[in-house]
This record gives structure tokens, C-alpha cells and sequence, in this order.
């Protein structure tokens, strides 16, 4: 722990690029129904080379936004079999991998999630998948850029000791990762460690244990 | 002495009492925020028992001392002494 005070607010934008602005502007404006917010009209930008390009926003909620660039005239080439209009990959990479880099997209209750399921699957993007861990249900499908957007609500507030637990797996995996071949069972192991060493004083008020040793 | 480590929150509560119950189970307390289950040589902890669902079962162990995890699949959890 630093200390200093933690003053950031949330996403300001996370920007992608886009080769297909109309579908882009469907799914995101028509279908999903984020209004646009901003837009930047940019000519002559940068060195010479740079082509002109519209950077333009869409409110995705609590004043955070999801922006796309489309360069006029650009199109980068299209290598690989697998992966979204940013990263292609061959087919020798594991899906798992291709899939692992999404945006998720927070709501309150089940009925806007449900909301959002009828809005996409009314349209030509419809939901890939519904999911229900036991803590969050969330819905997936690509959009038109093959970017993977997944919808989600929490069933239940994260508690107190999973902060504590996070922050003890970060540093146990901070500890392994200096082996030459970290493993999780290496991980299970420091982690234990640091759950003896740090976690016996820790308390959270009003918790409730429901087991009882025997 | 092993131990396998479950952080308490609603959904693992099961795995702990699960745990507990299994014959070479030694002990069950509490270290802070999480189940402390002491083992000798061998502790299997059945899913179907748990009724967790896959997600918060392959998510389940927060640590485990003196121990290693020799199954962990759909059907059951296995931990041996090392």
C-alpha cells in the first residue's frame, strides 16, 4: 500500500478502432440504444501521413464512455483466420486467448440485463451467451468489429474480505512469478502463507461466519 | 500438518462444511476471513455435496499448506499431504 489518496473516477473513454463506422453506429446507437455524445472531426492530424478521421463517443452510463476511430481511406491489412478488426490471429492460438480481452459493461438489476438481451437479440447482433456465475450473470455477444462486449449485473455486493482476499493473491502471484515456471499450485501454497501471516487480525464488522468449527 | 484454506463468503460456505465432515478432516477454524480446514494425508471434497455450480467451485481455494491438489474436476476436489 502506497497510501496516497486514490482520486481517479471511473472510465473517462476506452477507444477502439472501427473499419465499419455504420454497423458500428447500429449496434452501439440503434440496437444497444447509447446515445452519441461526442464526436471529433480531425483533418490534417499528426504527420502526413495520418489520415483524417472522426473520433466519436457513445454514453455507456455513469458518465463514461465508449469511443471508435475511423480513418478515411484506411484500411490495415486483414492477416490471420481469428480475432476482431484491431487483432487477428492464426489459427494456431487457443480461443481462450482471442476471447480473453472483452469489455463489460456494468447494470443495476436483472430487468435491465434482460432488457439489453431483448434489444440485442431483436437485432443482427443477438446474444452469444447467457451466463450465471454464482455471483454475476452476465450476457455476451461480438460486436460488428468483432470486439466481445459482455453485459453484467452482480447478485451481490462484494464483500470485504474478497478485497482482502485479491490483494493477497496479487502479492502471493508476485512471489511466485519469480520462479522460472510459476505454477498455481506454487501460488496456493505462498497463498496460504500470507493467509497465516496476515489475514488471523483482520475483521470486518457485521459479518457473519454460519459455520462453526466442530 | 496440511490444510486447505476457503475464504468465507455465502457461496463457499459449503466447501468448508464439506470439508469438515470428511473423515481425515482434523479441525475447522477460523484464520481471519477464512475456513482453516487441518487434514491428515487426504481430504476429497465432492461437488455435488457442495452444490456449487462450476464457477464458484473452480474458484473455491483460497490456499493450501503442506499439500497439493491431486483433483479438481467436475466431480470432486482432491488434496494430499506433500
Amino acid at each position: 500500500m502506497t497510501g496516497a489518496p486514490h482520486l481517479v473516477r471511473g472510465v473517462d473513454h476506452v477507444a477502439y478502432p472501427t473499419l465499419d463506422p455504420a454497423a458500428t453506429v447500429a449496434f452501439y446507437r440503434d440496437a444497444l440504444g447509447f446515445p452519441v455524445v461526442h464526436s471529433i472531426c480531425a483533418v490534417g492530424w499528426g504527420p502526413e501521413d495520418h489520415p483524417d478521421f472522426i473520433h466519436f463517443f457513445f454514453d455507456i452510463g455513469n458518465g463514461d464512455r465508449l469511443a471508435f476511430f475511423y480513418y478515411f481511406g484506411y484500411e490495415p491489412p486483414q492477416r490471420g483466420v481469428k480475432g476482431d478488426v484491431y487483432a487477428r490471429f492464426e489459427d494456431d492460438i487457443p480461443d481462450f486467448f482471442v476471447a480473453s480481452r472483452h469489455l463489460a459493461i456494468h447494470v443495476d438489476s436483472e430487468a435491465d440485463l434482460l432488457e439489453y438481451r431483448r434489444r440485442l437479440d431483436d437485432s443482427q447482433w443477438p446474444v452469444e451467451l447467457q451466463v450465471q456465475h454464482e455471483t454475476i450473470e452476465s450476457i455476451y455477444t461480438h460486436d460488428p468489429n468483432g470486439y466481445f462486449v459482455e453485459i453484467t449485473r452482480a447478485l451481490r455486493p462484494v464483500t470485504p474480505q474478497e478485497d482482502l482476499d485479491a490483494n493477497l493473491t496479487i502479492d502471493a502471484l508476485l512471489d511466485v512469478l519469480r520462479a522460472e515456471r510459476p505454477t498455481m499450485d506454487a501460488l496456493l501454497a505462498r497463498k496460504a502463507e500470507l493467509i497465516l501471516e496476515r489475514a488471523a487480525d483482520w475483521s470486518a464488522p457485521n459479518v457473519a461466519t454460519g459455520v462453526s468449527p466442530r | 500438518m496440511s490444510a486447505l484454506y476457503v475464504l468465507d463468503v455465502p457461496e463457499n460456505r459449503p466447501v468448508a462444511e464439506v470439508a469438515a465432515r470428511d473423515e481425515r478432516a482434523l479441525s475447522l477454524r477460523r484464520v481471519g476471513p477464512y475456513f482453516e480446514i487441518v487434514f491428515d494425508r487426504e481430504i476429497v471434497i465432492d461437488r455435488r455435496t457442495t452444490g456449487c455450480r462450476h464457477a464458484v467451485w473452480y474458484s473455491s481455494v483460497a490456499g493450501t499448506r503442506e499439500a497439493r491438489i491431486t483433483q479438481w474436476d467436475k466431480d470432486s476436489l482432491r488434496l494430499e499431504s506433500a
